[in-house]
């Protein structure tokens, strides 16, 4: 009966912790699609300073929207990122869906639903003027760790003055995952995702669903 | 293992693990067949079993039942399956269910040396101290379990990975990698490849429920006491981990017993079977 009692108490704790600890390199967002400029039901954050982040973007298409929306992760500065539909990997062709090729989301209809997973490869920036690496930066290492420079000023100021500026050298702030209808060039969904400081990220257990 | 081979099996038991490759085959990719009559491509979706059940702080009834209609493939198959253990054991949760076949046929191409054995651990109070948590965290506003550690959405990623870029998408995020070790950890590398169903599937915690409060009317795999010598072979063999000797008679815990017929299959004395409980 102890043993009964361990584990089960062992259980909750394990499962406790699982539920309320958020990993800080992926979010999910779940909107609507909408003619109207569309809704995200909460911003997604997730924490900065890791090298991939995933954002995992669901929505359903609200009628009457229809038609074709070409999506793009906005913010600056620009973020590597590929965008993956989960579509089935041989298609019967048994019902009609959404195809998603080349970013655009092809044929929306009334009560679709899509799932995009969004993997964005965020850009190393100079700490002290925020600019994002480029060829012919230059490298200085602080406390085992490489930093990059536009210019000798900004590695001065670095050197100077480290403590202000560890940190920095990550993105920080609001991207915005867009979905834009590609004949009238107006959004019908806007998620935003926000790159927050470590310990910053205030939604433990992800809204999911 | 001396196989009992004096009475022929049934049809369920000795065709068991290709049912098992059969129900994979039609839910998982590259096929992922089914789903695709509700446009879906994965349980992900409208098959979503886990959600639809589980309460948020803040929601109203009404979307509350919203979840109902959203996962309505999901909500058809959880009440399918809980109406057709009462009457007939946990034929999903031991045939059909892709998930659970896939870890357990995983776990037994994989050779002997790679298995750990979690038999010491008491399945069911671990299992529904997990699903309490499942259950009340979400509904107290601590965060959620659901979605976040999930095997029905990490088992068809690993096999969709191998074609998809979108479901290789999936083990790119610490959360991926964690599900990915799980049912490694618990599934593949388990021996009998069920210690995920054993003591973290929410479908499961429901099934045993409904295995349990169906004792009386439904058929079950049952121990006959006057023919178990107690050789504790049927006890080795169970997946689940749900046959303990007592008093030399090996005893079925029906909270985490499924038919699968293993424990049938080594049963040299016949003193296994499936049917109707004596009451």
């Amino acid at each position: 009966m102890i043993k009964k009692i361990a584990f089960f108490t062992l259980a909750v704790c394990i499962s406790l912790l699982g539920a309320t600890y958020r990993w800080a390199d992926s979010a999910h967002s779940i909107g609507l699609i909408k003619a109207s400029g569309g809704e995200a039901r909460h911003p997604s954050s997730v924490e900065s300073g890791k090298t991939t982040y995933t954002l995992i973007s669901t929505a359903t298409v609200m009628p009457p929207y229809h038609g074709d929306a070409r999506v793009v992760l906005e913010g600056d500065p620009e973020m590597d990122y590929r965008i993956y539909s989960s579509d089935p990997v041989i298609d019967f062709g048994i019902r009609r869906h959404p195809r998603f090729r080349d970013n655009i989301l092809y044929d929306l209809q009334p009560k679709d639903r899509i799932a995009l997973w969004v993997v964005m490869k965020p850009p190393v920036l100079d700490p002290v003027c925020g600019m994002a690496y480029q060829e012919g930066f230059t490298k200085h290492n602080s406390n085992g760790k490489d930093y990059f420079f536009c210019s000798v000023e900004c590695r001065e100021k670095f050197i100077a003055n480290p403590w202000i500026y560890r940190g920095r050298e990550y993105v920080r702030g609001k991207y915005t995952l867009a979905f834009y209808d590609t004949k009238t060039e107006k959004p019908v969904l806007r998620v935003p995702l926000i790159f927050t400081g470590k310990g910053e990220m205030k939604d433990a257990g992800e809204h999911h669903h | 293992m001396p196989a009992n081979t004096t009475t022929k099996k049934s049809f369920l038991v000795r065709y068991r693990y290709w049912i098992m490759l059969f129900a994979a085959l039609l839910f998982l990719p590259p096929l992922s067949f089914l789903f695709q009559f509700t446009a879906d491509s994965n349980f992900c979706g409208s098959w979503c079993p886990r959600m639809f059940f589980s309460w948020r702080k803040g929601m109203t009834g009404g979307e509350y039942l919203f979840g109902f209609l959203r996962s309505y493939m999901g909500v058809a198959l959880v009440f399918g399956i809980l109406g057709s253990t009462f009457f007939f054991g946990r034929y999903w949760c031991s045939h059909l269910c892709p998930i659970g076949g896939t870890m357990e046929g995983g776990s037994r191409i994989l050779p002997k040396f790679l298995k750990i054995n979690y038999s010491g651990i008491p399945a069911s109070s671990f299992r529904y101290g997990y699903f309490a948590v499942f259950l009340i965290a979400p509904a107290v506003g601590l965060g959620s379990l659901c979605c976040n550690y999930c095997n029905f959405a990490t088992v068809p990623r690993i096999v969709g990975a191998a074609f998809s870029p979108g479901d290789m998408a999936y083990f790119l995020r610490t959360a991926g990698l964690i599900n990915l070790g799980l049912v490694v950890g618990l599934g593949f590398i388990a021996k009998g490849g069920r210690a995920y169903c054993n003591l973290l599937c929410p479908i499961g915690a429901l099934d045993a429920l409904s295995n349990r409060l169906g004792l009386r009317f439904g058929k079950r795999i049952s121990v006959d006491g006057a023919r178990c010598n107690g050789c504790n072979a049927c006890a080795k063999v169970c997946p689940t981990w749900s046959i303990e000797m007592k008093e030399k008679k090996a005893e079925i815990d029906q909270l985490s017993c499924m038919p699968c017929g293993e424990c049938e299959k080594v049963c040299t004395k016949e003193a296994i079977h499936y049917g109707k409980l004596a009451r």
